[in-house]
């Protein structure tokens, strides 16, 4: 098992440096470059060339990459050619936060409803009801957000004044709330079906048959039998999901004001700002790679048959 | 919990896989998608900036008079959707007197993250809007675009028109209450030119000052033209009498910054900026907010405003208004008609204000056939109905262009006949091109900036005018804006369109020289005649103001009737929002430091 974590860990470096040499690669030999944006169609050779040098994009390919990399190993992924003068580390993590906090709000949504939901749903198997169910949380799930965002913001913000309409205030604050639902309400589609399945199984099992049979109150069997062992692959999937959290899309950002990643990321690439473009791969790459193992071994934890080799 | 676990039995692996394909891509996955109409698209930052870079040694003279002047006559013109959300400061409202006794108020409206707060870095329009009221220079515009003292409270002219002399203003001082002097000054103009600062624009704004090229070459460190006379005395040798050279120290590439706050804050010293300004920056979250407070010590008289809180965050700007979250907003063209319906509760907000200086073409490459015949580019400007198209297609919110210089710009001349709409001379044009015959007409490819979605409207009926009135048929390639940069640059296309140029000054060498000069690095479709060349340089050392117009005049009507572009529309008005406790905010067809003005008005 230990073998197996490092050598999944002694993997990562490789994987990283075949991943940000492709990007590098892919965005310095593409067309136009930051200084071309940033001097925009008012563009003027002696001028844009004087920038190059000045913001060392003159030099070989091979030498901005591999100081690129010195540095970015150890923690410094250099300076935004956008935002002049910001650190790429502190525009990055305060937008990958702000998308973290969006992500758990959702989850929060996600988890309450689609978990009672799904577990609750399992004890009507064979009733009209769980099909209804499954079938409308499916519904819900597809509606696509740039349909769901303008009716739930029509509908609470402008309509009924409940909340306010769009905007960025951290996890507290009541601005918080038309992302959690927009974003919450899809995902309970997919734990509701995960939760009930699980629940299922649990409930075949030898030892719920004879926790009933000894008599304990079905309440009691539901929650400390049923519940608990069934909530065991959600976590499991929930490792899976844990680097996706660092993200939020951008149809969901500008619609609501968020100051997420996923924009940022996007008007990066158009503006040619490579070193945000390189510490968002790299990032996003090791956070891939991590939760990947993390799901992994908390699936070994929890199931003793699994073996990592 | 660990017997929990030795007692469960291992849950169907598909499952699994499907839930977490289910979770997970509704975790990551709102990622991809169409972009979707909103009022504050990210490409459009991206696009602002096609216009707002500057450029170029131009020449004017008493450019902001005529702009003045001129621009009550204004025709009514649009809101395009790229106008509405773009944070360019819009809005504007009756002429309110300008001492009421009123203060206080926190003014609310959105904007986007400025690239930069460095004034000596400042190049695009969102920086600008921001940093003209933390920091200032020896002059300003007013609101109505007149040269104003603002740092310096008065100045000489040497007779030659070479050495201008700044006293600066007693009461001028920093932020934090430090006096401001000459040798700030010196400082932040040695600071704006230094190769390691690397201004995109100090060449523009600068390089007029003897000595300035020696140090962006990297040659000297101190410029050569400036010096400190005394504390309170600065002097600034320019290389020729250009009687503009005061307008160009508005832009805050020449703006003083508190040499202590830049050396110890280091790479990120404007996150607290010790600017002049009427107001400083209190706070600044980058995506989220930026506050700025009143300045009590600012020299022109404080601002009325207590605060101004600018949300970074974006949103949907209309419902934000209307749920009172911003005090200002841009109008989309969806909802521009139900607005100007005076049943809507919104329609008393309502404020028309003068059009920005801007005008969208289509380029044509004049070495490349067939827009290397000029028969053939006029005639396809003798077949657009443009009226038609702003009126039909573009709800009458453009204005259409004939000329280049626009309305209420200096220059601008109502008597530009331009090529108007005449499908017969058109037809009879095409007959006598080089490219007459259909068969042998080499392919014509038309190539706009933009990443997918439905090119615009009004190109697409060009397009088919062009199809329907000359049977010449045109293809639009789009592609992405870097690119689309780059081969521009590299007059690699054919012909051009999606793109505008906004004024950096006015002063009619900022469209004619810099567009269709044929040495100039932005005449982008190898435009070139002698003639023109000749007038236009014979306009940047003319002192008389009337004979330099005149010749700017005679250039611009040569140019148009080459045809290098279809001349497509001149900004029109602006429709915005604008709450109506919200008194004093001029909207101002540029930049122009105009905050402190505004007050709300409880």
């Amino acid at each position: 098992m230990a073998k197996y974590v490092l050598r999944r860990i002694l993997w990562l470096p490789f994987l990283l440096i075949a991943v940000s040499s492709i990007t590098f690669t892919l965005g310095t030999y593409g067309p136009g470059d930051p200084v071309q944006v940033m001097m925009g169609a008012k563009y003027d050779p002696v001028v844009a060339a004087r920038l190059r040098e000045a913001l060392g994009l003159d030099r070989p390919i091979m030498v901005q990459y591999t100081e690129y990399m010195w540095n970015a190993v150890q923690g410094d992924f250099g300076e935004s050619l956008v935002f002049r003068g910001r650190s790429v580390s502190s525009l990055l993590v305060s937008k990958m936060w702000v998308s973290f906090q969006v992500n758990a709000a959702a989850m929060v949504v996600s988890l309450s409803v689609g978990l009672p939901l799904g577990f609750w749903i399992a004890h009507k198997q064979g009733t009209w009801l769980d099909p209804a169910t499954i079938t409308l949380s499916l519904l819900l799930m597809s509606v696509p957000i740039m349909v769901s965002i303008p009716l739930v913001l029509w509908g609470l913000c402008l309509k009924l004044h409940w909340v306010p309409c769009s905007g960025w205030g951290g996890i507290l604050d009541a601005r918080i709330i038309v992302p959690a639902i927009t974003m919450g309400v899809p995902g309970v589609a997919g734990l509701a079906r995960l939760m009930r399945a699980s629940t299922l199984d649990v409930m075949g099992q030898d030892f719920v048959r004879t926790a009933h049979s000894k008599g304990i109150h079905p309440l009691s069997v539901d929650y400390r039998h049923i519940l608990r062992n069934a909530l065991i692959p959600i976590v499991t999937v929930l490792s899976f999901s844990l680097a996706g959290m660092l993200t939020t899309g951008f149809i969901t950002e500008r619609l609501l004001g968020i100051p997420g990643v996923g924009d940022f990321a996007i008007k990066s690439i158009f503006s040619r700002d490579y070193p945000v473009i390189m510490a968002f791969t790299l990032i996003l790459s090791t956070a891939f790679v991590l939760a990947n193992l993390l799901a992994d071994i908390t699936y070994s934890f929890i199931d003793p048959r699994i073996r990592l080799t | 919990m660990m017997n929990l676990i030795n007692e469960r039995m291992y849950p169907s692996f598909v499952l699994l896989v499907i839930a977490a394909l289910l979770f997970g891509s509704f975790l990551v996955s709102c990622g991809g998608g169409e972009p979707i109409t909103v009022d504050e698209p990210a490409a459009l930052d991206i696009e602002r900036r096609e216009t707002p870079t500057p450029k170029s040694s131009m020449d004017v003279s008493s450019g902001s008079q005529q702009a003045r002047d001129t621009k009550r006559d204004t025709k009514p013109g649009p809101v395009t959707l790229a106008d509405v959300s773009t944070p360019v400061p819009k809005a504007s409202s009756t002429a309110v007197p300008e001492d009421l006794g009123l203060s206080g108020g926190v003014f609310n409206r959105l904007w986007s993250d400025p690239p930069t707060l460095d004034p000596h870095l400042t190049s695009d329009t969102t920086s600008a809007g921001v940093v003209v009221e933390i920091f200032g220079g020896l002059v300003s515009f007013d609101t109505s675009l007149n040269l104003i003292p603002d740092l310096a409270e008065s100045w000489d002219i040497s007779p030659d028109a070479l050495t201008y002399t700044f006293k600066i203003r007693d009461g001028a001082v920093f932020h934090n209450g430090k006096q401001v002097t000459a040798q700030d000054f010196k400082w932040s103009l040695d600071r704006a030119v230094n190769p390691d600062t690397a201004s995109p624009v100090a060449e523009t704004y600068l390089g007029d000052i003897v000595g300035v090229n020696d140090v962006l070459e990297g040659n000297a460190t101190s410029i050569s033209g400036v010096k400190a006379i005394d504390s309170k005395t600065i002097q600034i040798i320019i290389d020729e009498p250009k009687a503009y050279f005061l307008q160009k120290l508005t832009y805050p590439t020449a703006f003083v910054v508190d040499r202590e706050n830049v050396e110890s804050g280091g790479r990120s010293w404007t996150d607290s900026p010790n600017g002049t300004g009427p107001f400083k920056m209190v706070d600044y979250k980058i995506g989220e907010r930026l506050i700025l407070e009143r300045h009590d010590q600012y020299h022109l008289g404080p601002a009325k405003l207590d605060k101004i809180q600018m949300n970074l965050a974006g949103g949907s700007s209309m419902a934000m208004y209307e749920n009172d979250e911003i005090d200002l907003t841009g109008i989309s063209l969806f909802d521009l008609e139900r607005i100007k319906d005076p049943q809507d509760p919104l329609n008393s907000d309502l404020v028309v204000a003068n059009p920005s200086f801007s005008i969208s073409y289509i380029g044509f490459n004049t070495k490349e056939p067939p827009f290397d015949d000029p028969k053939f580019r006029q005639a396809l400007n003798h077949a657009v109905d443009k009226e038609l198209i702003a009126e039909e297609v573009l709800a009458g919110l453009v204005v259409p262009a004939y000329g280049i210089l626009p309305p209420g710009f200096p220059g601008h001349s109502e008597d530009i006949e331009g090529l108007r709409h005449d499908v017969v001379l058109a037809k009879k044009l095409l007959s006598e091109s080089k490219y007459a015959d259909p068969t042998t007409r080499p392919r014509i490819v038309i190539t706009i900036p933009g990443t997918g979605g439905t090119p615009n409207l009004d190109l697409e009926v060009i397009i088919n005018m062009w199809e329907q009135n000359l049977a010449v048929e045109v293809e639009i390639q789009q592609v992405e804006w870097a690119t689309y940069l780059a081969d521009l640059d590299r007059q690699r296309f054919q012909a051009f369109g999606g793109l505008g140029w906004e004024a950096d000054y006015p002063d009619p060498q900022d469209f004619l020289d810099i567009l269709f000069h044929t040495r100039s690095d932005n005449n982008n479709g190898a435009y070139s005649n002698s003639a023109v060349d000749g007038l236009l340089e014979e306009a940047r050392i003319e002192t008389d103001v009337v004979r330099r117009m005149n010749l700017y005049k005679k250039a611009e009507n040569m140019i148009v009737s080459d045809a290098p572009w279809l001349p497509l529309w001149f900004a029109g008005e602006r429709h915005v929002l604008i709450k109506p406790y919200v008194k004093g905010y001029e909207i101002t067809p540029m930049i122009v430091p105009k905050m402190r003005h505004v007050y709300i008005e409880e």
